[in-house]
This record gives C-alpha cells, structure tokens and sequence, in this order.
C-alpha cells in the first residue's frame, strides 16, 4: 500500500487520507515535508532533541485532526511549516538560552549551501534560492527585522529593544520587508505561485 | 485603545500577526479585527504563504532516524486497527530497516544497564519516569549494532553533580550522549562533545555542540569516527557552533573499556 501508491498523490489527497487513519499516507507526507520542518526547527531551536519533538508533535498534530487544515486557507506545505514554526517559537520563548546569541543575522546565513544533497537540488534547492535572493534584496534593516522574529522567535518589542528602535519602526519594517518578500516570490514564481499550490 | 486605529494600522499589524511577533495586546486587537474584514483576511492568507515559503531558506538537515520511528510508534495502535500500518522504509533522513526482534531484546538489556547507572527510581513520579525511558528509548536504537559500548564521563572539574554516559557504535560512527546536570553554560557558550582517538586532543574531532535544557536527561545523537580506543570529552565553548578544537579544559571524560 504504501510508497508508490502514494506517491502520485497530491498534497491534500493525502490529508484527507490522514483523516481515515492512514498511516501511509502521514509517512508520505513526512517524506515531502519531515526534512523541511525539521531543518527549520533546528534553526530555530539549534537543540536536536527539542526540534525533534516538535516536527514530531506537528505531524501528530495532523494525524489526529486533519479535518483542521483547511484547504482554502493554503497549503499542506504552509500548513505544516507554520504549525512548526509556531511550536518551535513557543519552545524558543520557553527556553531563553536558545536564542540568547541570536541578536543578529546570525539565524540565516545567506550564503549559497555546500552541503545540498543532489535530490534536495531541483525543487528544493531552486526555492532556498528564490527564497534567498528575495531575502538578499530586501534593505537590511527589514530584513535583519524579519529574521529577528521568524528564526529568533522575538517579539516586535523585543526587536525594537535589541535593535535599538522605536516599536513603531520595527513594525513599519517588518510590514514592508513582508511586502517586498511577497512581491519578489511572486516574481520569482511565474508559473507555481505558492499562495496557489496544493 | 482608547482611539480606534486606522485599517492602515491594521494593514501593518499583518506581518507580525503571521510572523507571530505580535505583542499580546496587538494580536488581541488585530484578531477582532481580522474576524470581521475580508481584506485583511485575504492579506493574512497571502502573507500566511509568504511566512511558509521563508522556511525553505534554512539549509537542509536530514531529521535523524528516530524522528519518524517516534511518529510511527505514537500513530501504531490507530493505523493498525485500520490496517494500514507503514512499514519503516528508508525516507527523507535515509530511514532504514528496523530488526525489531533484536532492538527489543537489546533494548531490554540496555534498558537495564542504564537504568542503573542512572540509579533510576522506578517509584519516581511518573513524569519523570516517562521522560527517562523516552530518553531510554532513543538510546536504545544503536542496540542492534554489537559493536556499540557504553562509556560513563566522569566529571573533571565542577560541583560533581553532572553525569554523562556515551553509546557509541565503531560500527556506524554514530552515538548517542545521555547527559544530565551539567553546569548551566556562561553567555555565548555551548558545549562540545569530542571524540578524541586514543585520548590525544590534538587530533579531538567535534561530535556534538548542544546546551542543557530540561532538567532531567537529555538525549543527543551524533555522528563522529570512532575506533576501540576513542575517548569521549565534554569542553565549554563559544556559541553557537563551538570550535574546530577543544579551547578549554575538559568538564568530563570518558574512556572506553578497552582502552
């Protein structure tokens, strides 16, 4: 039953299998989308242990209530990133030693990665570029913002006490670094935006 | 808020909303608001991808083995009432096959071993004891390797309250550091775990850069080379990646029996 029989699959086919208690079609998912939740929870988290449980409590998050993801909303793939990305910064608010030394751009380094493995280098890897790039090009002050609070978990205020800035700019910042980020993906994205995949 | 704010403000509120970087009493106010208005509705949702794709900028990690064998144990009795249990087939993180008589066997007696190095109270509080015997658990997965041994590190310097234990496997050159009550750490500084052939830290190769967390166990997998004679060190070092070599004297050490 399971492998190849999933594999054609589309995302939200193999939620609602997940809804029916199929356990093939969870591991397929995993197979898309373990490895990116995990290496985000790493980064956020940096502790293996703790990033372990994290992706491991998302995916069991979706195997016993998958009828909450909702289709129109977005997709698998942002479903499950999101829901790691707020686990792991609920985990990282929790445990302050975490991120202490995160007061920079240290939560990203952007420079090209020597360690993609070659299946990870056709969708995968085309999109950390994108990704990337767009980031790049964002003024530093937006970005160094953006990264504050998605890899290091702060808080606007946070931010703003870290950077040294009125809460009112961060909030400027990370609204029009979000803007540009949106833009610049849409861009990239011609043909599969990722507001419209499934 | 006395003044109402403007939908502009609103409007800005959206990306801290779905980069959750909200305080309280914003995410409060802007969650109202978003209940009643379609267009910063739509908003959220279009910066709901954007904050998705963000995630794909960290470079790749492949998730360790357990990771899913931890998933699969969890979802078990569910999938097999509906018959649609997964077999653990090799996946993303390079999952392979399981020989499961075998991991339970030697999981039984490593269980054993480490419970009492551990000097684990069985009448605990329950918490405490399901968090051993999961740390337990993830030990147990180089069970299956004869080649495993297990090294205790004694402490060098410090209150003596640290202990730490290392399951390595010459086979794989992989292991697993089971470590509590360790000093907590200065600022900026992470602890390093060494592999160091034959004792000489001249030729020290990083296995682990990790912080105490939880109290309790922690559990740590690596990846590291190891021969018979492979000593096992824990320094303190600068955060967050730690160093090339140890730049410190080491807290504990651990020599191999054989060795």
């Amino acid at each position: 039953m399971r492998g190849k029989a999933y594999r054609g699959l589309r995302d939200s086919q193999l939620v609602e299998l997940v809804a029916q208690k199929d356990a093939g079609a969870l591991e397929a998912l995993y197979d898309r989308y373990g490895r990116a939740a995990y290496s985000l929870a790493r980064r956020i988290l940096t502790e293996e242990t703790l990033a372990q449980d994290v992706v491991q409590e998302v995916f069991l998050s979706l195997w016993r209530d998958a009828r909450r993801f909702d289709a129109g909303r977005g997709t698998v793939a942002t479903y499950l990133l999101s829901m790691t990305h707020h686990r792991a910064v609920d985990v990282v608010r929790r445990e302050e030693n975490l991120r202490r030394w995160r007061t920079s751009e240290e939560g990203l380094e952007l420079e090209p990665d020597p360690k993609a493995r070659v299946e990870d280098e056709v969708e995968a890897s085309e999109r950390r570029a994108e990704v990337r790039a767009a980031l790049g090009e964002l003024p530093a002050a937006q970005r160094e913002a953006l990264l504050l609070a998605y890899f290091g978990g702060y808080t606007q205020r946070e931010v703003a006490a870290l950077v040294g800035v009125p809460l009112g700019t961060v909030k400027t910042r990370m609204a029009a670094g979000m803007r540009k980020l949106k833009a610049a993906l849409q861009d990239a994205g011609t043909e599969e935006l990722p507001w419209t995949r499934q | 808020m006395d003044t109402p704010m403007s939908h502009s403000e609103y409007e800005e509120l959206a990306a801290g909303y779905v980069l959750g970087a909200l305080e309280p009493d914003d995410e409060h106010v802007f969650q109202q608001h978003l209940g009643g208005c379609a267009v910063c509705e739509a908003n959220v949702r279009e910066l709901e991808a954007v904050v998705g794709e963000l995630a794909y900028a960290v470079p790749p990690v492949d998730p360790p083995d357990t990771l899913w064998a931890g998933i699969r144990r969890e979802i078990r009795p569910e999938a097999a009432r509906r018959g649609a249990l997964p077999q653990a087939a090799p996946g993303p993180g390079g999952r392979g096959p399981r020989l499961m008589q075998g991991l339970v066997a030697a999981a039984a007696i490593l269980l054993v071993v480490v419970l009492s190095l551990w000097n684990l109270n069985l009448r605990d509080e329950n918490a405490v004891y399901r968090d051993r015997v999961a740390a337990l658990e993830r030990a147990t997965q180089l069970a299956n390797d004869p080649n495993a041994s297990l090294i205790n590190l004694d402490e060098q310097a410090g209150p003596g309250a640290a202990q730490a234990t290392v399951i390595a496997s010459s086979l794989k050159d992989r292991g697993v550091l089971l470590v509590e009550n360790l000093p907590p750490l200065q600022r900026n500084r992470v602890y390093e775990l060494w592999g160091v052939p034959e004792g000489d830290f001249g030729r020290a190769e990083k296995a682990l850069v990790f912080v105490p967390l939880r109290p309790g166990i922690q559990t740590l997998e690596f990846k590291v080379p190891i021969q018979p004679g492979t000593v096992f060190a824990v320094t303190d070092e600068p955060g967050p990646d730690g160093s090339p070599k140890p730049t410190t004297k080491p807290l504990l050490t651990g020599r191999p029996a054989t060795a």
